[in-house]
């Protein structure tokens, strides 16, 4: 299974236990309401297949919906659950391949491009990214010099939640450096509240909470090279964010139940932990998702009993963005990869983005989306933080590296993280079974 | 014969012995009315060990089951105990949002659209071979039952990987039918194998009897031996049936999220435990309702098939 | 029954009658016709269980044996390395010691848990409805178990039944501590000692004040009638008194000076405090006010340090740690048992039931304690059985996998790993190294080799 997929699961908790699931077949809408669009797509229908399930599927067939209205194509959404890779490998094998794929990480889309899968964009997206994407968006869907993947959907992993109750109470104000976050979060826990919850059960937190402070500290050239493996993991540029990280990893009033307990906190747990009615915590750091999940599974309301400030910046460097996303790509096996790209054509679009934006639970990498169209300022301030950074946007490491590595629970860097928390006292020898693992994984 | 309530009850043996020494006081050298009070007294500490295993084997699923009756928020802060002071505040309500989130139904049904046909399936081929190996001859019948035999013990996780690559390719991967197929192909050793075995014991005359007066063989197969049969069939069909019902591994595998079972499903949902207790209490309920009903329904034939087959 | 045919349904009988007719009546072409049409019967009947065995079992094994010679990708040839890749990746070597564990440990448990639980129920008249409740378990999946379980082992004491079990039994014995999260703000007043408790640095004598300030207490610690402490932090000393405040040096909201006792900071109720003489030795103790208030009086002229004893201070006990590194394998094993131990008794009671009364009364009568009757003519007599149970579960248990993927959690999977389970991560889940996936399903094969050639031979036994 990969991170993204498990935030998005996180995401989604509560509309699939309030079995909002919608079924996978909903066709786009079938009246041709004449007028509003060209219709020359009348008669086919597009099958794409995606991560996607719950509110987020409800949310994208909506952006299907529009497609259908402006073309007359029919849509069909498959979710694949988490395991994209298999699901869409063995539907091309067995003959029976989707038109368009969402990958969720810009490995993923290397291994599809790297068998032959997909089909590289037409020269209409290619033009229409040009204005609305920044390079780095495009890069990340580039590979071996063919552009591939058109991201549509991205988030924001660089933001730090609070509950402003606890700041107030503790008397501090949101931080903007690593040692004035570590230093209210001294004051937090001095009033009674530990600071940070951190959500060490599901490792993909951990890699994150290390790609933040590494993209800061060590600069984003050095982090695209380790996230190529282009320097090794004994790099002392490593040694040094696990050094900076330990300093809040290794002390028990900054983080909620010590090492121990965090190691036994999901990350559903962990945003409950700060927000839900019994607060054990002061703050969480995670991506965009968390209001989501404040909003919909703990019924609080973003902007008011939660805020964020972004990721700070640690000595010295400037504000992290680390970013995700999801891009859509053309399978050459589809029977309507036409019609498909004409789908990537329309996603390529502010206007196809704003559909999903009104809803919520969405960031676009477009910087032509309008902020207005996103539904509140807590969503609106994540959107631009992201569009602003531009080109210094780096993409969640452990989603570019092999699965084996980057995205396994149980082993890798999930595993090796956690033993981190367990006991942060050697970076150094830390960093030595990192790259043990990633020369492994990287080889294979 | 292995059922729970011996075809003869074992008598409890204190009687014997107490009559024993009743017999012979003099021998035991002991006064009665002491021994007497000593086995007494033995017997109320062995009722009372056995009662405690017996309430400790019983209290984990008691306990996730009055969690399945809880809401989220009183599972998050309090352990399910709390809940027998005022039983009041249990409620269904985590059972009737499972029964309205589709994805833990469609996965329901996945099941039972697995767990059917594959046991059907695997009883008929069974019995056909069954037969075939017991009664019926043909050049190679020994040494090919010796390589079934010798398949009993072969653990599934050899095939996951050259199967899961056969099924890619002919477009079953991911499919009902290709977890059918597998589990299929995993349970016929041990079908075949007790199949034969119990049909090897029909009396010999009967089936000449019926040759004789010129049968064919599938003529005899049904009206003869599969009625003959029908405990070992039974038996088999409850073991085969509870196998595939509770699998988790075949289908991680060979199902995707349109063709995943309930166990899957769960599996899922496992991820997040804590915050999952609302789904995954009842959702495990949903699950083990129908083998503990087929457990209860079919005692018998449900321990001798779980008894025969332990080993697969 | 398969590796261990003892209690078949129908019991394994010899095939009765081998020579079936015809073989001996040669060169009577109406007969060998019927032959030939016997043995197309008999291929039609067998077909389908050949083809799906054949494509799906057997092909599979000759697969899985080559492929194990291939390198990750299934392109290059590279021999054994992955073979002796096994024993040098730390995962699978601790996957392969794991299950060596399982091996040694479950199964041994499994039988003498069941032999003596079966040994005691002949002594009850409810045993049909114990071995009813113990037997439960095999009609439930191994997820659904780990589910169960998992609310079981919870860490948590007031969420895991376990755990609340061991801390309600700790607790009964020690009391909790009052404020395990308080502690100085920094050193420069109180000094923590290697016990835990926290010792003012510079002495003190009768008619001082000595306030002692604290953070890191959760306002929900604080007793409902704790008071603000500056009214008894600014009370004079008299004579021979010490005295003083134990506060929360805290102003919720901020704005509160550290060290000083600010006007809306409560004292610490219920703090014991100790005067230390030069010695070392407490001479006084009491307990802080509602206001964080304390004094001694009477003490006679000196330095005296002032001391805050650990149990103050003490983590609360939270059980144990069921799901940690240490505890995953034996907590799965115990779950494990809550599946199998019915099983295993209710196939010993079945021995046990089968034994001859007769031979059991008579060394009775002839004065032979139960201990004696148990080890001379119970034990032996039972060996079958306890065999079948044991190997039974051994082959059973190199196996395991949904129950350890279940219960471990992503920190300590590792941790738990066992070889079913390392074989499928390492093909299926993330690590998509088929060559090394496949060498461990030949050593799975492998390690059930031994119980393959057991049936054989057995079988072959029962059939001459």
């Amino acid at each position: 299974m990969t991170n993204t997929s498990t935030r998005r699961r996180a995401a989604t908790a509560t509309a699939l236990t309030l079995g909002l699931a919608l079924t996978a077949t909903a066709c786009g809408s079938g009246d041709d309401d004449a007028g509003s669009g060209s219709q020359e797509l009348k008669g086919q229908t597009v099958t794409v297949a995606g991560v996607w399930t719950g509110t987020e599927q409800k949310n994208f067939q909506k952006v299907l919906d529009a497609f259908s209205e402006k073309t007359g194509a029919k849509t069909k959404f498959i979710s694949t659950g988490d395991n994209v890779s298999t699901v869409v490998g063995s539907k091309i094998e067995g003959g029976n391949a989707p038109d368009v794929v969402m990958v969720p990480q810009p490995g993923v889309l290397k291994q599809f491009a790297n068998k032959g899968w997909l089909q590289p964009l037409s020269t209409k997206v290619r033009d229409e990214t040009k204005s609305n994407l920044a390079p780095v968006w495009r890069d990340y869907g580039t590979v071996d010099g063919k552009y591939y993947g058109l991201y549509f959907k991205a988030s924001n992993k660089s933001t730090v939640w609070y509950s402003p109750d606890a700041l107030s109470q503790a008397g501090v104000q949101p931080p903007k450096s690593w040692k004035a976050m570590l230093k209210a979060g001294k004051t937090i826990s001095e009033s009674g509240l530990p600071a940070f919850s951190v959500a060490g059960e599901d490792g993909w937190t951990l890699t994150d909470w290390f790609e933040n402070v590494y993209l800061s500290q060590a600069g984003p050239e050095k982090y695209k090279q380790l996230a190529e493996h282009k320097i090794s993991w004994t790099d002392p540029t490593v040694v040094k964010a696990l050094s900076t990280l330990a300093e809040l990893f290794k002390d028990k009033n900054l983080v909620a139940g010590g090492s121990k307990g965090a190691l036994r906190t999901t990350f559903p747990e962990s945003v409950e932990q700060v927000f839900g009615d019994n607060p054990k915590a002061g703050m969480v750091y995670e991506g965009d998702f968390v209001g989501a999940s404040i909003s919909g599974d703990l019924k609080k309301k973003v902007g008011t009993d939660a805020k964020f400030f972004p990721f700070p910046a640690v000595k010295g460097g400037k504000p992290p963005v680390v970013g995700g996303g999801d891009a859509a790509a053309v399978i050459k096996a589809g029977k309507h990869r036409k019609a498909g790209m004409k789908l990537l054509e329309f996603l390529a679009t502010p206007e196809a983005a704003e559909v999903w934006a009104g809803t919520g639970g969405f960031l676009s990498p477009n910087k032509n989306v309008k902020l207005s169209a996103y539904p509140d300022d807590v969503t609106r301030q994540t959107a631009k933080s992201l569009v602003e950074a531009g080109n210094a946007v780096r993409f969640d490491m452990s989603d570019q590296a092999p699965a084996a590595f980057g995205g396994t629970k149980g082993t890798g860097e999930w595993k090796l993280l956690q033993d981190f928390l367990r006991d942060p006292s050697d970076p150094k020898a830390t960093a030595r079974k990192l790259e043990a693992a990633a020369a492994k994984a990287y080889k294979g | 014969m292995t059922a729970l309530s011996p075809t003869a009850p074992s008598k409890p043996s204190p009687e014997p012995s107490s009559k024993a020494s009743s017999k012979a006081p003099s021998r035991a050298g002991r006064p009665g009315p002491v021994a007497w009070l000593m086995r007494q007294l033995s017997r109320g500490v062995v009722q009372l060990i056995l009662a405690v295993v017996g309430l400790l084997w019983l209290a984990p699923a008691f306990g996730l089951f009055v969690s399945s009756l809880r809401p989220d928020q009183d599972n998050a802060s309090s352990g399910w105990w709390t809940a027998l002071t005022n039983p009041g505040d249990l409620t269904f309500d985590n059972y009737s949002a499972l029964l309205d989130n589709s994805g833990i139904i469609d996965s329901f049904w996945n099941t039972v659209l697995i767990s059917v046909p594959a046991t059907v399936t695997v009883v008929v081929v069974a019995s056909l071979a069954g037969y075939a190996f017991a009664w019926l001859e043909f050049p190679g019948r020994d040494w090919i039952f010796l390589a079934v035999v010798g398949m009993l013990v072969v653990p599934i996780q050899v095939g996951l990987l050259p199967v899961a690559k056969m099924f890619g390719a002919v477009g079953l991967f991911g499919t009902i039918p290709g977890v059918i197929l597998f589990h299929v192909a995993y349970g016929l050793p041990f079908a075949v194998f007790l199949l034969r075995n119990y049909f090897a014991e029909i009396p010999k005359e009967m089936l000449e009897a019926a040759r004789t007066e010129g049968c064919s063989e599938l003529r005899i197969f049904t009206s003869l031996v599969l009625p003959l049969g029908r405990p070992a069939i039974a038996s088999l069909a409850i073991f085969q049936f509870l196998w595939v019902w509770n699998d988790m591994l075949v289908a991680l595998i060979f199902a995707d999220s349109q063709s995943q079972p309930l166990t899957v499903a769960l599996q899922s949902e496992m991820r997040q435990f804590g915050s999952n207790i609302g789904v995954l209490a009842p959702g495990a309920f949903l699950s083990l309702i129908v083998p503990v009903t087929v457990f209860f329904a079919f005692q018998r034939h449900f321990v001798q098939g779980v008894m025969a087959g332990s080993v697969k | 029954m398969p590796a261990t045919p003892v209690k078949a349904p129908a019991g394994p009988a010899p095939l009765p009658g081998r020579a079936g007719p015809g073989t001996t009546e040669p060169k009577d072409s109406p007969r060998r016709r019927a032959d030939r049409r016997r043995r197309l019967v008999a291929l039609l009947f067998l077909l389908p269980a050949l083809l799906l065995l054949g494509a799906l079992v057997a092909y599979p094994i000759l697969f899985t044996v080559g492929r194990s010679l291939f390198d990750a990708s299934g392109t290059r040839f590279v021999g054994a390395e992955n073979y002796t890749a096994m024993f040098d990746d730390p995962a699978t070597l601790k996957a392969i010691r794991n299950t060596a564990i399982w091996v040694l440990v479950a199964p041994a448990l499994l039988t003498g848990l069941g032999l003596v639980l079966a040994v005691l129920t002949e002594k009850i008249r409810w045993a049909t409805a114990f071995k009813l409740v113990l037997f439960v378990p095999m009609a439930i999946s191994f997820l659904a178990t780990g589910i169960i379980f998992r609310v079981v082992y919870e860490q948590d004491p007031d969420r895991g039944v376990l755990n609340a079990v061991a801390v309600g039994v700790h607790d009964a014995f020690d009391e909790g501590a009052h404020y395990p999260t308080a502690r100085p703000k920094d050193s420069t007043v109180l000094a923590k000692g290697k016990d835990g408790s926290y010792t003012t640095k510079e002495k003190a004598s009768p008619g001082n004040t000595v306030n002692l300030g604290l953070v890191g207490v959760p306002p929900k610690d604080l007793p409902k009638d704790a008071g603000p402490a500056r009214k008894a932090a600014d009370a004079t000393a008299h004579g021979d008194e010490l005295r003083g405040v134990v506060w929360v040096d805290f102003t919720l909201g901020g704005g509160g000076k550290p060290g000083q006792v600010d006007p809306k900071e409560k004292g610490l109720p219920q703090v014991a405090i100790e005067a230390v003489d030069a010695k070392g030795k407490a001479v006084a103790k009491t307990t802080t006010a509602s206001d964080g208030s304390y004094h001694f009086s009477k003490l006679s002229p000196g330095d005296y340090s002032i001391r805050l004893p650990a149990r103050t201070f003490a983590e609360p006990y939270t059980g144990v740690e069921w799901l940690g590194p240490t505890l995953i394998t034996p907590a799965i094993i115990g779950a494990y048992m809550w599946i199998w131990t019915g099983f295993a008794m209710v196939l010993i009671a079945a021995g046990l039931a089968a034994m001859p009364r007769d031979v059991l009364e008579a060394a009775r009568i002839d004065g032979a304690s139960e201990w004696q009757i148990f080890r001379k003519i119970t034990a032996p007599l039972l060996a079958p059985v306890l065999g079948v149970v044991f190997v039974t579960m051994v082959i059973n248990v190199m196996k395991v996998f949904d129950l350890v993927y279940v219960i471990a959690p992503g920190p300590v999977q590792e941790d738990a790993n066992v070889l079913a389970l390392q074989m499928w991560l390492v093909s299926f889940g993330g690590g998509n190294n088929q060559g090394l996936g496949s060498a461990l399903g030949v050593l799975l094969l492998l390690l059930v080799v031994p119980a393959m050639i057991f049936n054989i031979r057995r079988f072959r036994r029962s059939q001459s």
